[in-house]
């Protein structure tokens, strides 16, 4: 098959399959029977459509199966953005990565729906029913944490200010991205496909009074423990502060400009914590060559 | 050919089968083949292979030394209003309500509408769960795709 839209299938592909495995560690770990289904549910999908975007992409010649694909590969030849691979932390942290990838997959499936790849358009009208259970899943959790106790509200926006930076990168252009403009594979570019993202995202912090998430990143505090007027030990000095990378405020509206933090996913670039995922992910197929299940 | 894809029932709702789920798209019989065109339901769901293998199973029983194909295909995508009348009752005999459009199904062990989604996520990607206020019963719902 051509090369450009293999890089496509495989970020996608690669998207799906990274964060269902994530999803799928809290399989039997969440606080109670209705949540744990849910995220076992949405693993469940999520893998499922990381299936047919691997079958379709051994049907057109890419690879022998699509095992092969899925588990057959050394992690730089992984394609999905670094956020993905992000480990869960705790809930609110796990919850404000699947706000952020659900949402931004939602604009793609939109954005390549009029793709002149006509297999792909076919898996993606199947899918996006389903995506919108994820969204409407990912949007309550927002609203129950955003607008919750504080001790929830403070964690979920922290966990969303520092995964801000990774998010903006979902959209970090794949290498092949002119050549899928030109033969209509991409129709709406990526650049622009973040712009449509960043608005939505600014409308759901905006209203819960969050936009500072937008402006600064935390940096995890370092200092003494110290006791406060309560007795309760509390971490001096303040968490740092930095500006999310990427992005800035132009008239009222946040765009992108300029780069991409923890970039290169696209191009198999990524963090310390996708090595002990790939090595649980594709133990199996690495020990069992030609196992079936 | 097709009275013996009405005898493959769907795994994980016995009750059901393939043709009562709207799941077969095309059947061609030749005196050279049986193939048939099926689509799958939730695109995660696993009792895919089982209906495969299952489907093999019951064409090749009457296939004699016929080749048998069963492919499954995207294109159209697979709603719940594919669902047959009949499939929605069996269904709802088995205790799980059929997808409707409104929040109150009625409840398939005593009939109220009284209903509410306790969860859109059960124990399959294909259901949700329900509680009926009427008869207090937990109850699964399947999921609603189109």
């Amino acid at each position: 098959m051509d090369d450009a839209r293999l890089t496509l299938l495989l970020a996608i592909a690669d998207d799906e399959m990274v964060t269902g495995h994530r999803l799928g560690e809290w399989t039997g770990w969440v606080p109670y029977i209705e949540e744990d289904l849910a995220l076992s549910s949405i693993a469940q999908d999520e893998i499922g459509h990381a299936k047919a975007l691997y079958e379709l992409a051994a049907d057109l010649g890419a690879a022998p199966s699509a095992d092969a694909l899925a588990f057959g590969r050394r992690a730089d030849q992984y394609r999905h953005a670094v956020l993905c691979e992000r480990s869960n932390k705790d809930f609110a942290y796990t919850i404000a990565r699947h706000y952020l990838y659900d949402t931004a997959d939602e604009i793609r499936l939109g954005g390549l729906s009029q793709s002149s790849f006509k297999e792909l358009v076919q898996l993606f009208t199947v899918f996006r029913p389903e995506e919108r259970y994820h969204t409407v899943h990912a949007r309550t959790w927002f609203s129950r944490l955003a607008d919750g106790p504080v001790d929830a509200k403070h964690r979920f926006s922290e966990a969303l200010a520092s995964l801000m930076g990774e998010a903006v990168a979902l959209f970090e252009p794949l290498p092949a991205e002119e050549s899928l403009r030109e033969d209509g594979t991409m129709p709406v570019p990526s650049e622009q496909m973040l712009g449509r993202w960043l608005d939505g995202v600014t409308r759901d912090l905006e209203s819960f009074g969050l936009e500072r998430v937008l402006e600064e990143r935390s940096e995890p505090a370092i200092g003494d423990l110290v006791p406060t007027s309560s007795g309760a030990a509390e971490e001096s000095g303040d968490a740092a502060r930095l500006r999310v990378p990427g992005i800035e405020r132009q008239d009222g509206r946040w765009v992108h400009t300029g780069g991409f933090e923890g970039a290169g996913g696209r191009r198999g670039h990524h963090s310390e914590e996708f090595a002990p995922l790939w090595e649980e992910m594709t133990n199996l197929y690495r020990t069992h060559p030609g196992a079936t299940w | 050919m097709r009275s013996a894809l009405d005898g493959v029932m769907d795994p994980e709702i016995p009750a059901c089968s393939i043709t009562d789920l709207g799941m077969v798209e095309r059947i061609k019989v030749t005196s050279e083949v049986l193939e048939v065109d099926l689509l799958p339901t939730f695109v995660g769901c696993p009792a895919t292979d089982m209906i495969r293998r299952d489907v093999e199973k019951a064409l090749k029983a009457i296939a004699g030394d016929a080749p048998v194909i069963v492919r499954f295909v995207w294109d159209p995508p697979w709603t719940t209003d594919r669902i047959t009348p009949e499939g929605r009752k069996a269904m709802s005999g088995f205790g799980i309500a059929p997808p409707l459009l409104q929040i109150a199904v009625p409840c398939p062990y005593c009939g109220s509408r009284e209903t509410f989604i306790e969860s859109e996520f059960g124990p399959t990607p294909c259901r949700t769960i329900r509680y009926c206020r009427s008869c207090s019963n937990p109850f699964e719902g399947f999921k609603r795709k189109e």
